[in-house]
């Protein structure tokens, strides 16, 4: 094995890996975020509507 | 500033300042080519934010000692951790948690507009329970165009331990002892299992990492100016959540579920407690090893007591689980540490002196040495005499447990050998503990051969 690395800073080389899984990981965000709205198109909002009503049973009270 | 002022052994890899030791306190000096940088975590509010949460090691700034004053350059005194503890004597939970820490503490910096510039476990204590970062100079002014510059240090000092735990074996942490810098992704990769690419961040952090050989590209400043603020949180969001679902690989070991499977386990286990608190409320100490702690049975009798106590075992299970257990108890007193006793931590780094071994760290005026003499008496052929020395160099006090000849456990250790072990009796173990220590109290534990004694040191 080469230890190509000892001879370099230890942040260099991973700068453009960095840039990779940024941009990976941004990528997996938006299909992520994308799925969540397509679902929430076919499945009822009644959950939220529920929980809505409940802030406001609890903001009453206070 | 005093000529006899010497900076720490370990403390010289920083241009920006250096610890030092002085009447028995370590100090920090920072030179003036930090000030600049030190000023901005003092008042950009990160600093506050990170010592109110435990985060950061709270300091002192010291302007008024003559002694320790020195042009242009700034002192200051951290508050003091007892017991240096380092990584590779750490269990899964811990190194997880230590991990976490510098993430957040990361994240946490570019709040405020600074940035982590070094990520290596030996800048991170357990204080009180809790992981803690000691290093004040790590901090730097965050240039939000440039990637992480401790990324490749945070893979190979945290990722790679954890993920040997992850995929390999608990005990393979150990190694960090012999790559203190990091291990290489390359070693780290020929150990990994063939499946572990198939997971996403392990392909990207690892394997990926390790083929971009960074002696094949030289374009690093053009790379350098490709990030952003929100690439950044992309990328400590990410090894955060890859982090938190680490888990330790499942293996057994020796000492597992100890007191639960044995036979002896209730009756002799009560009786013993019984005995230990007898024994102990009669001595006046503050501090206390417990060596052998294995699930930490006998120290946690201690908790939020006031009583300073190091619990060592060599078991990476059974300290996972007793740093576990306080974590969610939120136990402040009990500092658990992993240590094959027979082989303990060296002293490693440069001229040996960057980490100091087991033996010049742990002291106590109270050591424990339960069920432990006849391992390292019959399992691992320590004469007695080299056992005794051992332990009186270590504490004042010694509670210490004879497990006899006629004993299930000593019988198992010797069914397979031969016994040479002429002096393992009473009277020989009498005989050579009474060369350093005096016998204060003695019994036997009701319903098995073994005997308790408490002894003071001559």
């Amino acid at each position: 094995m080469k230890y190509t690395f000892l001879y370099l800073d230890p942040g260099s080389g991973s700068y453009l890996l960095q840039v990779i899984i940024a941009t990976a990981l941004g990528g997996l965000m938006f299909f992520k975020n994308f799925w969540i709205k397509v679902k929430s198109i076919f499945i009822k909002q009644k959950p939220q509507e529920e929980l809505k009503e409940d802030e406001r049973q609890e903001q009453e009270q206070l | 500033m005093a000529s006899d002022i010497a900076r720490h052994p370990s403390s010289f890899k920083d241009s920006n300042g250096f610890i030092f030791k002085h009447n028995e306190k370590y100090y920090r000096c920072i030179h003036a080519s930090y000030l600049e940088h030190y000023q901005s975590l003092m008042q950009s509010g990160l600093y506050d934010r990170l010592t109110t949460g435990s985060w950061l090691i709270p300091h002192e700034e010291i302007k008024d000692d003559p002694e320790l004053s020195y042009a242009g350059d700034l002192i200051i005194l951290p508050q003091q951790v007892p017991v240096i503890t380092y990584p590779y004597e750490w269990s899964f939970a811990m190194w997880q948690d230590a991990a976490l820490l510098t993430l957040n503490i990361a994240k946490a910096s570019i709040e405020k507009g600074m940035m982590l510039k070094d990520a290596t476990p030996f800048n991170i204590q357990f204080v009180e329970g809790k992981p803690v970062f000691i290093d004040t100079l790590s901090f730097e002014k965050y240039n939000e165009q440039k990637p992480w510059i401790a990324y490749r240090q945070f893979c190979e000092c945290f990722l790679a331990p954890l993920l040997l735990q992850h995929y390999c074996h608990v005990e393979t942490a150990k190694i960090f002892a012999s790559y203190p810098g990091g291990i290489p992704l390359e070693i780290l990769k020929s150990l990994l299992p063939g499946k572990a690419k198939w997971n996403l961040h392990t392909y990207l952090h690892v394997y990926l990492q390790a083929a971009m050989k960074a002696g094949k590209r030289k374009d690093h400043a053009k790379d350098a100016n490709r990030f952003s603020k929100a690439k950044m949180f992309l990328l400590l969001n990410g090894l955060i959540s890859y982090v938190e679902k680490l888990k330790p690989r499942k293996n057994k070991t020796t000492w597992d579920d100890y007191y639960a499977a044995t036979i002896l386990s209730t009756q002799y286990l009560q009786e013993k407690t019984r005995l230990v608190q007898a024994f102990l409320a009669t001595i006046s100490f503050t501090t206390m090893v417990d060596l052998g702690a294995n699930d930490g049975h006998f120290s946690m009798l201690y908790k939020n007591t006031g009583k300073q106590v190091i619990a060592v075992d060599g078991d990476a299970n059974c300290i996972n689980e007793l740093y576990l257990q306080i974590r969610q108890q939120k136990i402040s007193n009990i500092l658990p540490i992993i240590n094959t006793l027979h082989a303990p931590s060296p002293a490693i780094g440069w001229n040996n002196e960057e980490r100091t071994s087991f033996h010049d760290r742990v002291r106590g005026e109270v050591i424990l040495a339960l069920a432990l003499v006849h391992h390292l008496a019959i399992a691992c052929n320590i004469p007695l005499e080299f056992i005794v020395n051992w332990l009186s160099a270590m504490g004042k006090y010694l509670l210490v447990e004879f497990v006899p000849k006629t004993d299930e456990k000593v019988k198992l250790l010797l069914q397979n050998r031969e016994d040479i072990f002429m002096a393992y009796t009473f009277e020989g173990f009498e005989q050579a503990f009474s060369k350093k220590f005096r016998i204060m109290l003695q019994e036997k534990i009701t319903g098995t051969d073994r005997v308790l004694y408490l002894m003071q040191i001559k």
